[in-house]
Protein backbone atom coordinates (compact mmCIF):
# COMPACT_ATOMS: atom_id res chain seq x y z
CA UNK A 1 0.00 0.00 0.00
CA UNK A 2 1.32 3.45 -0.88
CA UNK A 3 1.39 6.44 1.42
CA UNK A 4 -1.19 9.04 0.45
CA UNK A 5 -0.06 11.55 3.08
CA UNK A 6 3.58 12.11 4.01
CA UNK A 7 4.50 14.50 6.79
CA UNK A 8 8.15 15.11 7.60
CA UNK A 9 9.44 16.99 10.66
CA UNK A 10 6.61 19.48 10.52
CA UNK A 11 6.78 22.47 12.84
CA UNK A 12 4.35 25.35 13.02
CA UNK A 13 4.97 28.34 15.24
CA UNK A 14 2.42 31.12 15.48
CA UNK A 15 4.11 34.39 16.35
CA UNK A 16 2.18 36.79 18.52
CA UNK A 17 2.46 40.55 18.19
CA UNK A 18 6.07 41.71 18.42
CA UNK A 19 7.12 38.05 18.79
CA UNK A 20 6.82 38.19 22.56
CA UNK A 21 4.98 34.92 22.91
CA UNK A 22 5.26 32.25 20.26
CA UNK A 23 2.77 29.42 20.14
CA UNK A 24 4.19 26.07 19.05
CA UNK A 25 1.17 24.50 17.36
CA UNK A 26 3.15 21.59 15.89
CA UNK A 27 6.59 20.35 16.85
CA UNK A 28 8.74 18.13 14.65
CA UNK A 29 5.80 15.99 13.58
CA UNK A 30 6.34 13.10 11.19
CA UNK A 31 3.54 10.83 10.05
CA UNK A 32 2.46 8.77 7.04
CA UNK A 33 -1.07 7.71 6.13
CA UNK A 34 -1.63 4.76 3.84
CA UNK A 35 -4.05 4.64 0.95
CA UNK A 36 -7.45 3.07 1.59
CA UNK A 37 -7.35 3.42 5.37
CA UNK A 38 -9.18 5.53 7.94
CA UNK A 39 -6.72 7.46 10.08
CA UNK A 40 -7.99 9.06 13.26
CA UNK A 41 -6.15 12.00 14.77
CA UNK A 42 -6.97 12.46 18.44
CA UNK A 43 -5.97 15.14 20.84
CA UNK A 44 -7.32 17.55 23.42
CA UNK A 45 -8.43 21.02 22.37
CA UNK A 46 -5.47 23.06 21.16
CA UNK A 47 -3.35 19.99 20.45
CA UNK A 48 -2.73 21.11 16.87
CA UNK A 49 -5.11 18.76 15.02
CA UNK A 50 -6.81 21.44 12.93
CA UNK A 51 -3.49 23.19 12.25
CA UNK A 52 -2.11 19.94 10.86
CA UNK A 53 -5.06 19.51 8.49
CA UNK A 54 -4.85 23.13 7.42
CA UNK A 55 -1.16 22.73 6.58
CA UNK A 56 -1.89 19.56 4.64
CA UNK A 57 -4.46 21.48 2.59
CA UNK A 58 -2.32 24.58 2.07
CA UNK A 59 -4.62 26.79 4.15
CA UNK A 60 -1.80 27.49 6.60
CA UNK A 61 1.93 27.34 5.88
CA UNK A 62 4.45 25.41 8.00
CA UNK A 63 7.34 27.11 9.78
CA UNK A 64 9.59 24.17 8.85
CA UNK A 65 9.31 20.63 7.54
CA UNK A 66 7.32 19.44 4.57
CA UNK A 67 4.18 17.58 3.59
CA UNK A 68 3.16 15.73 0.46
CA UNK A 69 -0.21 14.46 -0.69
CA UNK A 70 -0.26 11.91 -3.50
CA UNK A 71 3.48 12.47 -3.63
CA UNK A 72 2.90 16.11 -4.61
CA UNK A 73 3.48 19.31 -2.66
CA UNK A 74 0.20 21.03 -1.81
CA UNK A 75 1.46 24.27 -3.38
CA UNK A 76 0.22 22.62 -6.59
CA UNK A 77 -3.43 23.47 -5.96
CA UNK A 78 -4.69 21.24 -8.79
CA UNK A 79 -4.03 18.26 -6.52
CA UNK A 80 -7.07 19.39 -4.55
CA UNK A 81 -9.27 17.95 -7.29
CA UNK A 82 -8.57 14.62 -5.60
CA UNK A 83 -9.28 15.87 -2.07
CA UNK A 84 -12.47 16.53 -0.09
CA UNK A 85 -12.60 18.54 3.13
CA UNK A 86 -15.14 19.15 5.82
CA UNK A 87 -13.78 21.83 8.15
CA UNK A 88 -14.80 22.29 11.75
CA UNK A 89 -17.39 25.09 12.12
CA UNK A 90 -17.74 25.54 8.38
CA UNK A 91 -19.75 28.48 7.13
CA UNK A 92 -21.76 28.79 3.98
CA UNK A 93 -23.23 31.98 2.55
CA UNK A 94 -26.53 32.15 4.48
CA UNK A 95 -28.47 33.42 1.49
CA UNK A 96 -27.79 30.24 -0.53
CA UNK A 97 -29.93 27.11 -0.39
CA UNK A 98 -28.38 23.73 0.29
CA UNK A 99 -28.51 22.92 -3.41
CA UNK A 100 -26.90 26.25 -4.37
CA UNK A 101 -24.07 25.62 -1.90
CA UNK A 102 -23.46 22.31 -3.63
CA UNK A 103 -23.58 23.95 -7.07
CA UNK A 104 -21.09 26.63 -5.99
CA UNK A 105 -18.55 24.22 -4.53
CA UNK A 106 -19.14 21.72 -7.33
CA UNK A 107 -18.33 24.36 -9.93
CA UNK A 108 -15.23 25.41 -7.99
CA UNK A 109 -14.19 21.76 -7.96
CA UNK A 110 -14.35 21.78 -11.74
CA UNK A 111 -17.36 19.46 -12.12
CA UNK A 112 -19.29 20.00 -15.35
CA UNK A 113 -23.00 20.89 -15.21
CA UNK A 114 -24.88 17.69 -16.23
CA UNK A 115 -22.67 15.53 -14.04
CA UNK A 116 -22.94 18.05 -11.20
CA UNK A 117 -26.77 17.94 -11.12
CA UNK A 118 -26.75 14.16 -10.87
CA UNK A 119 -23.99 14.14 -8.25
CA UNK A 120 -25.79 16.71 -6.09
CA UNK A 121 -28.99 14.67 -6.20
CA UNK A 122 -27.18 11.50 -5.17
CA UNK A 123 -25.25 13.12 -2.35
CA UNK A 124 -28.17 15.05 -0.89
CA UNK A 125 -30.09 11.78 -0.84
CA UNK A 126 -27.16 10.05 0.81
CA UNK A 127 -27.01 12.59 3.66
CA UNK A 128 -30.82 12.79 3.80
CA UNK A 129 -31.09 16.45 2.83
CA UNK A 130 -32.98 15.98 -0.44
CA UNK A 131 -36.14 17.36 1.16
CA UNK A 132 -34.32 20.49 2.36
CA UNK A 133 -32.32 21.30 -0.76
CA UNK A 134 -34.35 24.40 -1.58
CA UNK A 135 -34.22 25.74 1.98
CA UNK A 136 -31.72 28.52 2.72
CA UNK A 137 -28.82 27.22 4.81
CA UNK A 138 -29.41 29.90 7.45
CA UNK A 139 -32.44 27.81 8.48
CA UNK A 140 -30.40 24.60 8.81
CA UNK A 141 -29.68 23.04 12.20
CA UNK A 142 -26.10 22.20 13.23
CA UNK A 143 -26.68 18.57 12.31
CA UNK A 144 -28.02 19.48 8.88
CA UNK A 145 -25.02 21.75 8.29
CA UNK A 146 -22.71 18.84 9.09
CA UNK A 147 -24.57 16.61 6.65
CA UNK A 148 -24.39 19.27 3.96
CA UNK A 149 -20.69 19.72 4.75
CA UNK A 150 -20.10 16.02 4.29
CA UNK A 151 -22.02 16.05 1.00
CA UNK A 152 -19.96 18.96 -0.38
CA UNK A 153 -16.74 17.22 0.72
CA UNK A 154 -17.72 14.21 -1.42
CA UNK A 155 -18.82 16.18 -4.50
CA UNK A 156 -15.67 15.65 -6.53
CA UNK A 157 -15.47 11.93 -5.65
CA UNK A 158 -12.25 12.55 -3.74
CA UNK A 159 -9.66 9.87 -3.16
CA UNK A 160 -8.65 11.49 0.11
CA UNK A 161 -11.14 13.04 2.53
CA UNK A 162 -10.29 15.22 5.51
CA UNK A 163 -13.03 15.43 8.11
CA UNK A 164 -12.71 17.74 11.09
CA UNK A 165 -15.22 16.73 13.78
CA UNK A 166 -17.73 15.40 11.22
CA UNK A 167 -20.33 14.27 13.78
CA UNK A 168 -20.26 17.45 15.83
CA UNK A 169 -23.86 18.42 16.58
CA UNK A 170 -25.28 15.32 14.89
CA UNK A 171 -27.75 13.12 16.79
CA UNK A 172 -26.86 9.47 17.58
CA UNK A 173 -28.77 8.09 14.58
CA UNK A 174 -27.12 10.62 12.32
CA UNK A 175 -23.73 9.69 13.75
CA UNK A 176 -24.31 6.06 12.95
CA UNK A 177 -25.32 7.02 9.41
CA UNK A 178 -22.18 9.13 8.97
CA UNK A 179 -20.06 6.26 10.31
CA UNK A 180 -21.68 3.94 7.79
CA UNK A 181 -20.99 6.40 4.98
CA UNK A 182 -17.33 6.60 6.01
CA UNK A 183 -17.01 2.81 6.15
CA UNK A 184 -18.67 2.56 2.72
CA UNK A 185 -16.16 5.09 1.38
CA UNK A 186 -13.32 3.08 2.83
CA UNK A 187 -14.62 -0.05 1.17
CA UNK A 188 -14.39 1.84 -2.13
CA UNK A 189 -10.69 2.41 -1.48
CA UNK A 190 -10.92 6.03 -0.29
CA UNK A 191 -8.53 7.31 2.34
CA UNK A 192 -10.08 9.18 5.25
CA UNK A 193 -8.26 11.46 7.68
CA UNK A 194 -10.51 11.99 10.65
CA UNK A 195 -10.03 14.62 13.35
CA UNK A 196 -12.22 13.95 16.32
CA UNK A 197 -12.42 14.07 20.06
CA UNK A 198 -15.20 11.48 20.13
CA UNK A 199 -12.92 8.61 21.04
CA UNK A 200 -15.57 5.90 21.07
CA UNK A 201 -16.46 6.79 17.50
CA UNK A 202 -12.87 6.85 16.31
CA UNK A 203 -12.35 3.47 17.93
CA UNK A 204 -15.23 2.05 15.92
CA UNK A 205 -14.08 2.98 12.44
CA UNK A 206 -10.38 3.84 12.27
CA UNK A 207 -7.58 1.57 11.16
CA UNK A 208 -4.80 3.67 12.66
CA UNK A 209 -4.81 6.35 15.28
CA UNK A 210 -2.41 9.15 16.15
CA UNK A 211 -2.54 10.96 19.47
CA UNK A 212 -1.44 14.56 19.42
CA UNK A 213 -0.72 16.64 22.49
CA UNK A 214 0.65 20.16 22.53
CA UNK A 215 1.84 19.83 18.95
CA UNK A 216 3.66 16.53 19.44
CA UNK A 217 2.60 13.15 18.14
CA UNK A 218 2.87 11.10 21.32
CA UNK A 219 1.58 7.76 20.01
CA UNK A 220 0.63 6.21 16.70
CA UNK A 221 -0.59 2.76 15.81
CA UNK A 222 -3.59 0.59 15.10
CA UNK A 223 -6.49 0.76 17.55
CA UNK A 224 -5.65 -2.85 18.54
CA UNK A 225 -2.01 -2.02 19.20
CA UNK A 226 -2.95 0.92 21.35
CA UNK A 227 -5.69 -0.71 23.37
CA UNK A 228 -4.52 -4.26 24.08
CA UNK A 229 -2.79 -5.03 27.34
CA UNK A 230 -0.37 -7.66 26.16
CA UNK A 231 0.38 -9.43 29.44
CA UNK A 232 -3.05 -9.34 31.04
CA UNK A 233 -5.70 -12.02 30.64
CA UNK A 234 -9.02 -12.80 32.21
CA UNK A 235 -9.54 -16.52 32.82
CA UNK A 236 -13.00 -17.93 33.49
CA UNK A 237 -13.18 -21.49 34.85
CA UNK A 238 -15.96 -23.94 34.36
CA UNK A 239 -18.35 -24.11 37.35
CA UNK A 240 -17.69 -27.85 37.70
CA UNK A 241 -14.02 -27.24 38.51
CA UNK A 242 -12.92 -27.79 42.06
CA UNK A 243 -11.96 -24.53 43.68
CA UNK A 244 -9.16 -26.13 45.64
CA UNK A 245 -7.38 -27.07 42.47
CA UNK A 246 -7.51 -23.51 41.22
CA UNK A 247 -6.33 -22.02 44.50
CA UNK A 248 -3.34 -24.35 44.41
CA UNK A 249 -2.23 -22.80 41.16
CA UNK A 250 -2.13 -19.26 42.46
CA UNK A 251 1.15 -19.86 44.21
CA UNK A 252 3.36 -20.01 41.18
CA UNK A 253 1.62 -17.32 39.13
CA UNK A 254 0.43 -13.76 39.39
CA UNK A 255 -3.22 -14.78 39.50
CA UNK A 256 -5.78 -12.55 41.21
CA UNK A 257 -9.24 -13.70 42.09
CA UNK A 258 -11.91 -11.41 40.63
CA UNK A 259 -14.96 -13.53 41.42
CA UNK A 260 -15.71 -17.17 42.27
CA UNK A 261 -14.68 -18.49 38.87
CA UNK A 262 -12.96 -15.52 37.27
CA UNK A 263 -9.28 -14.75 37.72
CA UNK A 264 -7.06 -12.07 36.36
CA UNK A 265 -3.65 -13.24 35.18
CA UNK A 266 -0.51 -11.24 34.59
CA UNK A 267 2.26 -13.04 32.76
CA UNK A 268 5.67 -12.08 31.48
CA UNK A 269 5.05 -13.52 28.03
CA UNK A 270 2.96 -15.98 26.08
CA UNK A 271 5.16 -18.93 27.19
CA UNK A 272 4.20 -18.31 30.79
CA UNK A 273 0.54 -18.19 29.80
CA UNK A 274 0.84 -21.53 28.05
CA UNK A 275 2.72 -23.02 31.02
CA UNK A 276 -0.18 -22.06 33.26
CA UNK A 277 -2.72 -23.52 30.83
CA UNK A 278 -0.74 -26.77 30.74
CA UNK A 279 -0.72 -26.94 34.52
CA UNK A 280 -4.44 -26.21 34.78
CA UNK A 281 -5.28 -28.83 32.21
CA UNK A 282 -2.99 -31.34 33.95
CA UNK A 283 -5.11 -30.93 37.05
CA UNK A 284 -8.18 -31.45 34.87
CA UNK A 285 -9.61 -28.06 35.68
CA UNK A 286 -11.91 -26.93 32.89
CA UNK A 287 -11.19 -23.50 31.34
CA UNK A 288 -14.29 -21.79 29.97
CA UNK A 289 -12.56 -18.80 28.34
CA UNK A 290 -9.38 -16.78 28.26
CA UNK A 291 -9.71 -13.16 27.17
CA UNK A 292 -6.85 -10.77 26.62
CA UNK A 293 -7.53 -7.67 28.65
CA UNK A 294 -8.13 -4.47 26.68
CA UNK A 295 -8.18 -0.79 27.47
CA UNK A 296 -10.65 1.46 25.77
CA UNK A 297 -9.17 4.10 23.52
CA UNK A 298 -10.38 6.61 26.07
CA UNK A 299 -8.33 4.93 28.86
CA UNK A 300 -5.23 5.02 26.67
CA UNK A 301 -5.87 8.57 25.53
CA UNK A 302 -6.28 9.87 29.08
CA UNK A 303 -3.28 7.99 30.43
CA UNK A 304 -1.05 9.13 27.54
CA UNK A 305 -2.11 12.74 27.89
CA UNK A 306 -1.54 12.61 31.65
CA UNK A 307 1.83 10.98 31.12
CA UNK A 308 2.77 13.68 28.60
CA UNK A 309 1.56 16.42 30.93
CA UNK A 310 3.71 14.89 33.69
CA UNK A 311 6.74 14.92 31.44
CA UNK A 312 6.12 18.53 30.53
CA UNK A 313 5.81 19.50 34.20
CA UNK B 1 -10.24 31.98 -15.73
CA UNK B 2 -13.28 29.74 -15.15
CA UNK B 3 -12.76 29.92 -11.38
CA UNK B 4 -12.51 33.73 -11.46
CA UNK B 5 -15.78 33.81 -13.40
CA UNK B 6 -17.53 31.49 -10.91
CA UNK B 7 -16.31 33.55 -7.96
CA UNK B 8 -17.42 36.77 -9.70
CA UNK B 9 -20.90 35.42 -10.33
CA UNK B 10 -21.32 34.34 -6.72
CA UNK B 11 -20.00 37.71 -5.53
CA UNK B 12 -22.65 39.31 -7.73
CA UNK B 13 -25.21 37.05 -6.07
CA UNK B 14 -23.88 38.10 -2.64
CA UNK B 15 -24.24 41.74 -3.65
CA UNK B 16 -27.86 41.28 -4.68
CA UNK B 17 -28.64 40.08 -1.17
CA UNK B 18 -27.30 43.34 0.22
CA UNK B 19 -30.07 45.87 0.43
CA UNK B 20 -27.76 48.75 -0.58
CA UNK B 21 -27.45 47.65 -4.20
CA UNK B 22 -31.16 46.99 -4.49
CA UNK B 23 -31.76 50.36 -2.81
CA UNK B 24 -29.66 52.09 -5.44
CA UNK B 25 -31.35 50.21 -8.28
CA UNK B 26 -34.65 51.30 -6.74
CA UNK B 27 -33.56 54.95 -6.62
CA UNK B 28 -32.34 54.74 -10.22
CA UNK B 29 -35.61 53.17 -11.36
CA UNK B 30 -37.61 55.81 -9.48
CA UNK B 31 -35.60 58.63 -11.06
CA UNK B 32 -35.92 57.12 -14.53
CA UNK B 33 -39.70 56.87 -14.16
CA UNK B 34 -39.84 60.45 -12.86
CA UNK B 35 -37.64 61.62 -15.70
CA UNK B 36 -39.78 59.88 -18.31
CA UNK B 37 -42.92 61.44 -16.80
CA UNK B 38 -41.36 64.92 -16.66
CA UNK B 39 -40.08 64.72 -20.23
CA UNK B 40 -43.46 63.68 -21.52
CA UNK B 41 -44.67 67.14 -20.42
CA UNK B 42 -41.83 69.08 -22.07
CA UNK B 43 -42.10 70.41 -25.58
CA UNK B 44 -38.63 70.00 -27.09
CA UNK B 45 -39.49 72.14 -30.11
CA UNK B 46 -40.11 75.09 -27.78
CA UNK B 47 -36.63 74.67 -26.30
CA UNK B 48 -34.84 74.60 -29.64
CA UNK B 49 -36.94 77.08 -31.63
CA UNK B 50 -34.70 80.03 -30.76
CA UNK B 51 -31.58 78.43 -32.15
CA UNK B 52 -30.52 79.51 -35.62
CA UNK B 53 -30.80 76.63 -38.12
CA UNK B 54 -27.02 76.21 -38.60
CA UNK B 55 -26.38 75.96 -34.87
CA UNK B 56 -29.45 73.91 -34.01
CA UNK B 57 -27.73 70.54 -33.99
CA UNK B 58 -24.90 71.79 -31.81
CA UNK B 59 -27.36 73.37 -29.40
CA UNK B 60 -29.44 70.21 -29.10
CA UNK B 61 -26.28 68.20 -28.52
CA UNK B 62 -25.17 70.57 -25.77
CA UNK B 63 -28.60 70.59 -24.13
CA UNK B 64 -28.76 66.82 -24.18
CA UNK B 65 -25.24 66.31 -22.83
CA UNK B 66 -25.76 68.91 -20.09
CA UNK B 67 -29.08 67.44 -19.08
CA UNK B 68 -27.64 63.95 -18.97
CA UNK B 69 -24.64 65.09 -16.92
CA UNK B 70 -26.79 67.10 -14.50
CA UNK B 71 -28.95 64.06 -13.80
CA UNK B 72 -26.29 61.35 -13.80
CA UNK B 73 -23.32 62.99 -12.04
CA UNK B 74 -24.89 63.28 -8.56
CA UNK B 75 -26.45 59.84 -8.92
CA UNK B 76 -23.15 58.30 -9.99
CA UNK B 77 -21.52 59.93 -6.98
CA UNK B 78 -24.20 58.43 -4.75
CA UNK B 79 -23.76 55.06 -6.44
CA UNK B 80 -20.01 55.14 -5.71
CA UNK B 81 -20.61 56.05 -2.06
CA UNK B 82 -23.12 53.22 -1.63
CA UNK B 83 -20.98 50.76 -3.58
CA UNK B 84 -17.94 51.43 -1.41
CA UNK B 85 -20.09 50.82 1.66
CA UNK B 86 -21.70 47.64 0.33
CA UNK B 87 -18.63 46.06 -1.25
CA UNK B 88 -16.26 46.67 1.65
CA UNK B 89 -17.39 43.48 3.36
CA UNK B 90 -16.93 41.15 0.36
CA UNK B 91 -13.31 40.29 1.18
CA UNK B 92 -13.66 40.14 5.01
CA UNK B 93 -16.69 37.84 4.57
CA UNK B 94 -14.67 35.57 2.32
CA UNK B 95 -11.85 35.46 4.87
CA UNK B 96 -14.11 34.41 7.75
CA UNK B 97 -13.05 31.25 9.52
CA UNK B 98 -14.98 28.30 8.17
CA UNK B 99 -15.54 29.98 4.82
CA UNK B 100 -11.99 30.59 3.63
CA UNK B 101 -10.98 27.07 4.76
CA UNK B 102 -13.57 25.60 2.46
CA UNK B 103 -12.63 27.81 -0.47
CA UNK B 104 -8.93 27.07 -0.11
CA UNK B 105 -9.60 23.34 0.01
CA UNK B 106 -10.94 23.50 -3.56
CA UNK B 107 -8.75 23.38 -6.68
CA UNK B 108 -8.68 27.16 -6.93
CA UNK B 109 -5.61 29.36 -6.52
CA UNK B 110 -5.65 32.16 -3.99
CA UNK B 111 -5.11 34.68 -6.76
CA UNK B 112 -8.19 33.39 -8.57
CA UNK B 113 -10.26 33.74 -5.38
CA UNK B 114 -9.10 37.31 -4.88
CA UNK B 115 -9.65 38.30 -8.51
CA UNK B 116 -13.08 36.65 -8.49
CA UNK B 117 -14.13 38.79 -5.54
CA UNK B 118 -12.60 41.86 -7.18
CA UNK B 119 -14.28 41.46 -10.56
CA UNK B 120 -17.55 40.41 -8.90
CA UNK B 121 -17.64 43.71 -7.00
CA UNK B 122 -16.87 45.65 -10.16
CA UNK B 123 -19.54 43.76 -12.08
CA UNK B 124 -22.17 44.85 -9.55
CA UNK B 125 -21.24 48.52 -9.87
CA UNK B 126 -21.06 48.21 -13.65
CA UNK B 127 -24.61 46.84 -13.78
CA UNK B 128 -25.90 49.55 -11.42
CA UNK B 129 -24.24 52.38 -13.33
CA UNK B 130 -25.14 50.94 -16.73
CA UNK B 131 -28.79 50.73 -15.70
CA UNK B 132 -28.78 54.37 -14.65
CA UNK B 133 -26.73 55.79 -17.52
CA UNK B 134 -28.43 53.79 -20.28
CA UNK B 135 -31.81 54.63 -18.74
CA UNK B 136 -31.17 58.39 -18.64
CA UNK B 137 -29.54 58.32 -22.07
CA UNK B 138 -32.45 56.41 -23.64
CA UNK B 139 -35.15 58.68 -22.17
CA UNK B 140 -33.45 61.93 -23.18
CA UNK B 141 -32.35 60.67 -26.58
CA UNK B 142 -35.82 59.37 -27.35
CA UNK B 143 -37.36 62.69 -26.37
CA UNK B 144 -35.04 64.75 -28.55
CA UNK B 145 -34.72 62.04 -31.21
CA UNK B 146 -31.03 62.62 -31.08
CA UNK B 147 -28.66 59.78 -30.26
CA UNK B 148 -25.30 60.86 -28.91
CA UNK B 149 -23.32 57.77 -27.87
CA UNK B 150 -20.50 59.63 -26.07
CA UNK B 151 -22.57 59.73 -22.94
CA UNK B 152 -22.22 55.95 -22.57
CA UNK B 153 -18.48 56.39 -21.94
CA UNK B 154 -19.58 57.47 -18.50
CA UNK B 155 -20.32 53.84 -17.61
CA UNK B 156 -16.69 52.91 -18.25
CA UNK B 157 -15.18 55.87 -16.45
CA UNK B 158 -17.37 55.54 -13.31
CA UNK B 159 -16.78 51.79 -13.16
CA UNK B 160 -13.05 52.42 -13.54
CA UNK B 161 -13.13 54.96 -10.68
CA UNK B 162 -14.82 52.37 -8.50
CA UNK B 163 -12.30 49.70 -9.60
CA UNK B 164 -9.44 51.89 -8.36
CA UNK B 165 -11.09 52.51 -4.98
CA UNK B 166 -12.17 48.88 -4.69
CA UNK B 167 -8.55 47.76 -5.15
CA UNK B 168 -7.80 49.65 -1.93
CA UNK B 169 -10.77 48.04 -0.21
CA UNK B 170 -9.47 44.61 -1.28
CA UNK B 171 -6.00 45.44 0.04
CA UNK B 172 -7.25 46.57 3.46
CA UNK B 173 -9.73 43.67 3.56
CA UNK B 174 -6.89 41.19 3.13
CA UNK B 175 -4.49 42.85 5.55
CA UNK B 176 -6.98 43.65 8.33
CA UNK B 177 -9.83 41.17 7.62
CA UNK B 178 -12.16 44.03 8.45
CA UNK B 179 -14.42 46.12 6.24
CA UNK B 180 -14.01 49.41 8.15
CA UNK B 181 -10.40 50.48 7.29
CA UNK B 182 -10.79 49.91 3.55
CA UNK B 183 -14.13 51.70 3.49
CA UNK B 184 -12.75 54.67 5.44
CA UNK B 185 -9.66 55.02 3.27
CA UNK B 186 -11.75 54.82 0.10
CA UNK B 187 -14.09 57.53 1.40
CA UNK B 188 -11.11 59.61 2.51
CA UNK B 189 -9.58 59.47 -0.96
CA UNK B 190 -12.82 59.97 -2.83
CA UNK B 191 -14.29 62.73 -0.71
CA UNK B 192 -11.24 64.51 0.75
CA UNK B 193 -7.77 63.65 -0.52
CA UNK B 194 -8.38 63.56 -4.24
CA UNK B 195 -10.32 66.88 -4.45
CA UNK B 196 -7.99 68.62 -1.98
CA UNK B 197 -4.84 67.44 -3.76
CA UNK B 198 -6.26 68.43 -7.13
CA UNK B 199 -6.91 71.90 -5.82
CA UNK B 200 -3.73 72.00 -3.74
CA UNK B 201 -1.22 71.11 -6.46
CA UNK B 202 -2.09 74.28 -8.38
CA UNK B 203 -2.80 76.62 -5.49
CA UNK B 204 -0.20 75.42 -3.00
CA UNK B 205 2.18 78.27 -3.85
CA UNK B 206 -0.45 80.67 -2.51
CA UNK B 207 -0.68 78.85 0.81
CA UNK B 208 2.93 78.10 1.72
CA UNK B 209 6.46 79.12 0.92
CA UNK B 210 7.83 75.80 2.15
CA UNK B 211 9.38 73.81 -0.66
CA UNK B 212 9.05 70.61 1.38
CA UNK B 213 5.28 71.00 1.79
CA UNK B 214 4.89 71.90 -1.89
CA UNK B 215 6.87 68.78 -2.92
CA UNK B 216 4.90 66.67 -0.47
CA UNK B 217 1.55 67.85 -1.81
CA UNK B 218 2.64 67.36 -5.40
CA UNK B 219 4.10 63.92 -4.57
CA UNK B 220 0.88 62.88 -2.88
CA UNK B 221 -1.09 64.14 -5.84
CA UNK B 222 0.80 61.80 -8.16
CA UNK B 223 0.45 58.81 -5.84
CA UNK B 224 -3.18 59.08 -4.70
CA UNK B 225 -5.77 57.92 -7.27
CA UNK B 226 -7.27 60.87 -9.07
CA UNK B 227 -10.94 60.11 -8.57
CA UNK B 228 -11.91 63.79 -8.70
CA UNK B 229 -10.49 64.20 -12.17
CA UNK B 230 -11.92 60.88 -13.35
CA UNK B 231 -15.39 61.82 -12.18
CA UNK B 232 -14.97 65.47 -13.13
CA UNK B 233 -12.95 66.82 -16.03
CA UNK B 234 -12.35 63.50 -17.77
CA UNK B 235 -16.04 62.46 -17.62
CA UNK B 236 -17.05 65.90 -18.85
CA UNK B 237 -14.64 65.92 -21.75
CA UNK B 238 -15.63 62.39 -22.78
CA UNK B 239 -19.33 63.18 -22.73
CA UNK B 240 -19.12 66.61 -24.35
CA UNK B 241 -16.28 66.11 -26.83
CA UNK B 242 -15.78 62.35 -27.03
CA UNK B 243 -12.11 62.82 -26.28
CA UNK B 244 -9.78 62.68 -23.33
CA UNK B 245 -7.79 65.87 -22.95
CA UNK B 246 -5.45 64.47 -20.30
CA UNK B 247 -4.45 60.84 -19.90
CA UNK B 248 -2.24 61.31 -16.82
CA UNK B 249 -5.03 60.84 -14.23
CA UNK B 250 -6.19 57.67 -15.95
CA UNK B 251 -2.71 56.21 -16.33
CA UNK B 252 -1.55 57.05 -12.81
CA UNK B 253 -4.80 55.72 -11.30
CA UNK B 254 -4.46 52.55 -13.37
CA UNK B 255 -0.85 52.08 -12.20
CA UNK B 256 -2.06 52.59 -8.61
CA UNK B 257 -4.74 49.92 -9.16
CA UNK B 258 -2.27 47.41 -10.63
CA UNK B 259 0.36 47.96 -7.92
CA UNK B 260 -2.21 47.62 -5.12
CA UNK B 261 -3.72 44.47 -6.65
CA UNK B 262 -0.32 42.82 -7.19
CA UNK B 263 0.70 43.59 -3.61
CA UNK B 264 -2.69 42.38 -2.30
CA UNK B 265 -2.26 39.16 -4.26
CA UNK B 266 1.24 38.70 -2.85
CA UNK B 267 -0.01 39.17 0.73
CA UNK B 268 -3.03 36.92 0.20
CA UNK B 269 -0.81 34.16 -1.17
CA UNK B 270 1.40 34.33 1.95
CA UNK B 271 -1.35 34.58 4.54
CA UNK B 272 -2.11 31.86 7.10
CA UNK B 273 -5.76 31.08 7.77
Amino acid sequence: MTDVIEIHKLTKIYSSSFGKKNIHALIDLSLNVRAGTIFGLLGPNGAGKTTLVKILLGITFPTSGWTKIFNTAISDYTIKKRIGYLPENHKYPPYLTGEEVMIFFGKLSGIKKPELRQKIKELLELVKLEKWKRTKVKAYSKGMMQRLGLAQALLNEPELIFLDEPTDGVDPIGRKEIRDILLALKSKGKTIFLNSHLLSEVELITDRVGILNKGRLIREGTVKELTERKEEYLITFDPDSTLMSIEDLINGFNLTKISELVYSLKVADITELNRLIDMIRKKEVMIKEIIQQKNTLEDIFISLIKEAEGEVK
Amino acid sequence: MRNVFIMSLFTFREALVRKVFIFFLGISAFILIGLAAAFSLIDTEAITQFANPEGKDKMIREIISSLQLIIVTPLAGLCLLLSIFASSSFIPNMLEKGNIDLLLSKPVSRTQLMLGKYFGGILVVFVNIAFLVVGVWSIISLKFSYWEFNFLFLIVIITFTFAVLYALIVFFGITTRSSIPGMMIAYLIYLVLSPVLLLGKDKIHLLTESEIIRTLIKGLYYIVPKTSELMGSISLSLVMKAEINEFRPIISSFIFLIVIMIYSGYLFNKKNF
